[in-house]
């Protein structure tokens, strides 16, 4: 089928593209590696392990790390937007590629980037003592890989509107950095006051930080884990429809 | 006459910024009415902001007109958008080529976004390789290219699927004149073999040297269309041009030519004053004794047939020349 090989046929071209710089692997992997080994230890001897899902701080310090990865797929629009300006993506527009096909490509590379990311951390924290059943590890690689989805899908549409690094890197730091206290992804919500409690209950990422710690937990059955699913399916179909229109909308 | 490949009617474009009671509009396009007919290198000339861009965006499915109506190489472009995707090509001023691919893997890329099975693309990649003389560079990544080499990989990158209609914003922007020189040629042999040319420009020499006929668009509305010979006959003067020290002059001068019989049409752009006048040899002489008699210096003086750019400033009451964008 055409859209099947037009996705494919884009997608190769990001991935060479992606291999001539590999740096940025290490880019995005540098600042959650940083924290599992130098943050991560100071929590050994606070209260954390007394709310962590098992007692133990890495099974709760890890999905939260791997969750700040998937977030890390906003910064996708910065290279969008230079090929905008190059005109690289007017001159796809204009040939029969369809729209849709095209954004799934992009997001399809933001994908495989996030998940050799999450392999390599995930091996990283097996050193510094993790252990957890197959299962939970890939469910919430899932919950992750959605997070990757809405996360760039966000970030090209928003791309597509502004078409201005600054604007864009505005907008990103200012959702990004409430969005990750207020999820519990560095210390548990759990050790929060009532207020902030609540406030978390309106953060989607709330629900999927908690959901991936029942996972890593092994609690498979948690209301929690449902609820994180949900939401993350909710929002990737959502982000991935905003990124389209947005395309259609281009105005090159 | 020639069959038309493209035709538009009342195409216009609004843009609203703002939200609630303070929305702004922009009408960038009025009702464009535009007719090109197969085979022809067709000019559409316009000052930036004038409306070029956003007409080209909506003939090439890339923006979706307010209202209006336009067929292009046979398909309604509101209706099948998709249709016509497969029938033209663009090349967008900043040419869109991947850098860190060669020439040859870009256009076999292309070639198969436009559903060209593998082989058949191998085999056009390489042809095209060889038809626009990219053979040297083909194999090196395309940010090692020049400009002029670039330049001839996007155009490539625009006919590789043979379409019949070739749109090119502003593609000879930025070349240094031998580049452009050996564009001009490959435009006229993609024009020896059939294809269609829409291409927007501010060099009036190249519209008057390259395109058979030539729209002007100003302020959102084409002002003229025509054949460049055509729109100079028009104008059917020469025009005397003035330069004067300063503005005071310039306006002063003005203000005498202005009453006097053998002056058809007059305006000033900066220190400069246009005169169209019939005849003018043989006014020149005239023109220095007023001058002379009011104590006017001028810096410079000189004669011109009808030009683009004299259409141009009929049309619009600027020169396109002389505006620095």
């Amino acid at each position: 089928m055409k859209a099947i090989t037009d996705i494919s046929l884009l997608f190769a071209r990001h991935l060479k593209k992606g291999l001539r710089t590999p740096v940025w692997l290490l880019i995005g992997l540098s600042q959650p590696v940083l924290y599992l080994i130098l943050y991560m230890p100071l929590l050994k001897n606070t209260g954390v392990a007394a709310v962590s899902p098992t007692g133990e701080v890495v099974k709760m310090f890890v999905p939260g790390m791997l969750v700040i990865m998937g977030m890390g797929a906003l910064f996708a629009g910065f290279s969008f937007i230079d090929e905008i300006r190059q005109g690289i993506i007017a001159r796809w527009l204009v040939t029969p590629a369809g729209r849709v096909g095209i954004i799934i490509s992009l997001v399809l590379n933001q994908i495989l980037t996030l998940f050799s990311q999450s392999c390599i951390l995930l091996v990283i924290a097996l050193f510094l003592g993790l252990n957890v059943p197959f299962i939970g590890v890939a469910l919430t690689m899932v919950l992750i890989l959605l997070i990757g989805v809405t996360m760039s899908s966000f970030s090209y549409a928003i791309s597509l509107s502004v078409k201005d690094e600054g604007v864009l890197a505005s907008i990103t730091n200012t959702v990004y950095l409430p969005i990750m206290l207020l999820s519990g992804i560095m210390l548990p919500i759990a050790l929060a006051p009532n207020w902030m409690k609540n406030m978390a209950l309106f953060n989607p990422f709330y629900y999927v930080v908690e959901a991936s710690r029942s996972l890593f937990a092994g609690d498979y059955g948690n209301i929690i884990v449902i609820k994180g699913f949900a939401i993350m399916i909710a929002f990737t179909l959502f982000a991935l429809w905003l990124a389209v229109r947005a395309l259609n909308k281009m105005t090159a | 006459m020639s069959e038309v490949i493209l035709q538009t009617s009342g195409l216009s474009k609004t843009f609203s910024s703002g939200k609630g009671k303070k929305v702004k509009k922009v009408e960038a396009v009025k009702g464009v009415d535009l007719e090109v007919r197969q085979g022809e290198i067709f000019g559409f000339l316009g000052p930036n902001g004038a409306g070029k861009s956003t007409t080209l965006n909506m003939l090439t499915t890339l923006l979706a007109p307010t209202s209006g109506k336009a067929t292009v190489a046979g398909f309604d472009l509101l209706k099948d958008p998709k249709k016509v995707r497969e029938q033209i090509g663009y090349v967008s001023q900043a040419g869109g080529a991947d850098t860190f691919s060669n020439a040859f893997e870009n256009l076999l890329l292309q070639a198969r976004l436009y559903g060209i099975a593998k082989p058949e693309a191998v085999k056009k990649a390489t042809e095209l390789v060889k038809r626009f003389q990219m053979s040297d560079f083909a194999e090196r990544e395309a940010n090692t290219y020049s400009g002029g080499q670039k330049r001839r990989l996007e155009v490539a990158l625009g006919v590789v699927h043979n379409p019949k209609l070739l749109f090119l914003d502003e593609p000879t922007t930025g070349l240094d004149p031998q580049s452009r020189a050996y564009f001009w040629e490959e435009i006229a042999k993609l024009k020896k073999d059939g294809m269609t040319i829409f291409l927007t420009t501010h060099y009036l020499e190249e519209a008057d040297n390259l395109c058979d006929r030539v729209a002007i668009i100003d302020h959102g509305t084409i002002v003229a269309l025509g054949t460049t010979l055509e729109l100079k006959r028009q104008i059917g003067a020469e025009s005397i041009t003035m330069e004067f020290g300063n503005e005071k002059d310039t306006e002063k001068a003005k203000g005498l030519f202005g009453s006097l019989q053998f002056v058809q049409k007059i305006y000033n752009q900066e220190n400069k004053l246009y005169l169209f006048v019939k005849d003018g040899e043989s006014l020149i002489a005239e023109v220095l004794r007023v001058l002379d008699k009011e104590k006017i210096t001028i810096q410079t003086i000189g004669l011109s047939r009808p030009s683009l750019d004299d259409v141009f400033l009929q049309k619009t009451g600027r020169s396109l020349r002389e505006g620095k964008n």
